[in-house]
């Protein structure tokens, strides 16, 4: 039996106490863990969204950019439109690398989301559109069989929640046609997983666009050009170039300015928490005066009772942070939901990234509180006179 | 050995002030006590036992005289020192028992290993439990033990680091006859078996007149020094 169980059992006789305290520090690391791992999740989710779209600018109709940028980031369309003349006119731009024409569409489907309803997004595409998609390729099927046919490919999550394959027809509500689905695409993590993708001219004779286009990808041959690039599109009144660096930019700022409230309110928790630990410890130092007495007068050194009450905060903290933990491990996906109902625009990829270093980092950081809130009370304990005790005791 | 000295007390004063008034627990009093002696205390309430027991047990300071414990000085010596010696050298008896309520039999006893970085000597608590009695209550709390019982562990737990002098401040305060008697039996055994320096403050006549040596204090004096040797045995 040494030091570390005997301040067990010291914790141990006040159970409820010490739950109650080893609980106030998990809920505050819990806090601090999902917040950061939202914060670090958050970001490479969005980063991840943004390199997979596969385009640097996006050229819309003009609006607001970043309204257009999220409907974009999440397929959807609702958008003003562009002339097709446009693609035709800035396609030979000498610092384009690769350029492709979008027509994002949306159709409401009473019989989606088990008879909920939704709204399913098409996008027309032309064959430029794969070089821009590194990471997308046909997993079943292939490309379609020529530019104005009624054939479609689906998204990953498309053809799996439609439970469609490769030679099944689908049909689009409101409209008199029937596509067979010539290919399916792989699963690439982005909100293109649920899209239904069509012809570009097949889409806009199917909604009645045709010679409309809702945005145009563009890979640039150097990205540092951007700015020589939109002021050579200036004159173009109707339309505006968005880099989707600036948009990442945007919504991270957005959501960051909201991070500094919530991290406001997470060393709150902390706060509060270290003075329960503090408190906690205290009392029970007070109360066990006559029994700190006791040991040193049967030969507890200073520093034996200095030892004994830090362990004590110590234990309290490492539990609080181990549950903590756990905590925020198991209820992140809870959060994640709750986030994503919250947010504007939610990225696709785990809005929570838990990463072993943030769990090393955030265990640390407890550790090194219960070291602080422990100095108070051990030092109390310490300096106790043994002779009060006793003559108290008489 | 007879002739070596475990206490050495000269002009020994101790003086309580506080805002009202000052009391004087013990006025310049001169003891000497020998290792291997067993010796009680005795007088009534506020005559200076506590007192005398507090300053050989290090646990206060005196006022003016002269004091050697073990061949220590205590005068001077920081906290630290003083609770080494306490640890080292003296085993300690309460009347109240002051067992760690959390802690089994076993645990009690523990302690002072603890404190005195002592953890090889691991069966010597056990030995002890079962020295005075207590084989089979070592996993037992304080609140399930008796108090004739809870006396014989604070007893082992006083022998834990082996001291030179066991100090007893009122054992008995707390114990029924029966119990009274056993618990000084035991003094008695430990004294001849081992040479055990025993100091015992009692109120309890019969009792004390078991020891070997009976100092009588009053009033901060000593009023009488009754060396009874011969007449227990020794």
């Amino acid at each position: 039996m040494k030091f570390f169980i005997l301040a067990y059992k010291n914790l141990k006789r006040r159970k409820l106490r010490s739950f109650l305290t080893i609980g106030g520090v998990a809920v505050a690391v819990a806090v601090l863990v999902s917040l950061l791992g939202f914060n670090a999740g958050y970001q490479d989710a969005l980063t991840s969204d943004v390199d997979k779209m596969g385009y640097q600018v996006v050229v819309t109709a003009k609006g607001c950019p970043y309204e257009a940028a999220t409907m974009i980031l999440n397929g959807e369309a609702g958008l003003k439109f562009i002339d097709e003349d446009i693609y035709k006119q800035i396609t030979s731009d000498p610092d384009i690398d690769k350029i492709t024409p979008l027509l994002a569409q949306l159709a409401y489907d009473p019989e989606k989301m088990e008879g909920k309803g939704g709204f399913t997004n098409y996008l027309g595409i032309e064959e430029s559109y794969m070089p821009l998609k590194p990471n997308v390729e046909i997993i079943k099927g292939e490309w379609f069989s020529g530019n104005d046919v009624n054939e479609a490919i689906l998204g990953y999550e498309a053809a799996e929640s439609e439970q469609k394959s490769v030679g099944d027809k689908i049909s689009i509500p409101g409209k008199d046609i029937t596509l067979t689905i010539v290919g399916v695409f792989n699963r690439t993590g982005s909100q293109e997983d649920g899209t239904v993708f069509l012809p570009l001219k097949t889409t806009q004779r199917i909604f009645d666009t045709e010679g409309k286009l809702t945005g145009i990808g563009i890979k640039l041959k150097q990205i540092e050009k951007i700015s020589e690039f939109e002021d050579r599109l200036y004159p173009i009144a109707s339309i505006q170039v968005i880099s989707m660096s600036q948009v990442k930019g945007t919504i991270l700022n957005l959501v960051n300015s909201a991070k500094v409230l919530i991290m406001s309110v997470a060393f709150i928790a902390i706060f509060v928490a270290i003075l329960g630990v503090i408190n906690t410890i205290l009392m029970s130092v007070s109360e066990r005066t006559q029994e700190i007495g006791i040991m040193k007068a049967i030969g507890a050194s200073k520093l034996d009772i200095f030892k004994l009450i830090w362990i004590e905060t110590l234990i309290v903290c490492t539990l609080g942070g181990i549950f903590g933990s756990i905590i925020a491990i198991i209820g992140g996906n809870l959060v994640e939901l709750l986030v994503r109902k919250a947010m504007p625009y939610a990225p696709s990829g785990k809005l929570l990234l838990i990463t072993p270093d943030l769990l090393a980092y955030s265990f640390l950081g407890v550790i090194i509180v219960g070291i602080i809130s422990g100095l108070l009370p051990a030092l109390k304990a310490a300096s106790m006179r043994p002779i009060e005790v006793i003559r108290s005791g008489e | 050995m007879m002739g070596e000295l475990v206490v050495k007390a000269s002009k020994l004063k101790k003086e309580y002030s506080s805002v009202s008034q000052r009391i004087v627990a013990l006025k310049e009093i001169d003891i000497e006590i020998k290792k291997s002696e067993f010796v009680a205390i005795m007088g009534p309430s506020g005559a200076g036992k506590t007192t005398f027991l507090n300053l050989v047990g290090c646990l206060d300071g005196l006022t003016s005289g002269k004091l050697n414990i073990l061949g220590c000085d205590p005068t001077g010596l920081n906290e630290d020192k003083l609770s080494r010696i306490r640890v080292e050298k003296i085993g300690f008896v309460f009347e109240d028992f002051f067992l760690i309520s959390s802690l089994n039999a076993l645990e009690n006893v523990q302690l002072p290993l603890i404190f005195s970085r002592n953890y090889k000597n691991n069966n010597r608590p056990r030995d002890l439990l079962k020295r005075v009695g207590l084989s089979h209550r070592l996993t037992h709390f304080p609140n399930e033990l008796s108090g004739g019982e809870l006396q014989r562990v604070a007893v082992a737990r006083a022998l834990a680091n082996n001291p030179e002098v066991l100090l007893a401040d009122e054992p008995t305060g707390n114990l029924d006859s029966k119990n009274a008697q056993e618990l000084f039996t035991l003094f008695r055994d430990l004294n001849r078996e081992k040479g055990l320096t025993i100091v015992v403050a009692t109120h309890n006549v019969k009792l004390g007149y078991s020891a070997d040596r009976v100092i009588h204090l009053s009033d901060g004096k000593i009023e009488k020094d009754e060396r009874l040797v011969g007449e227990n045995g020794r």
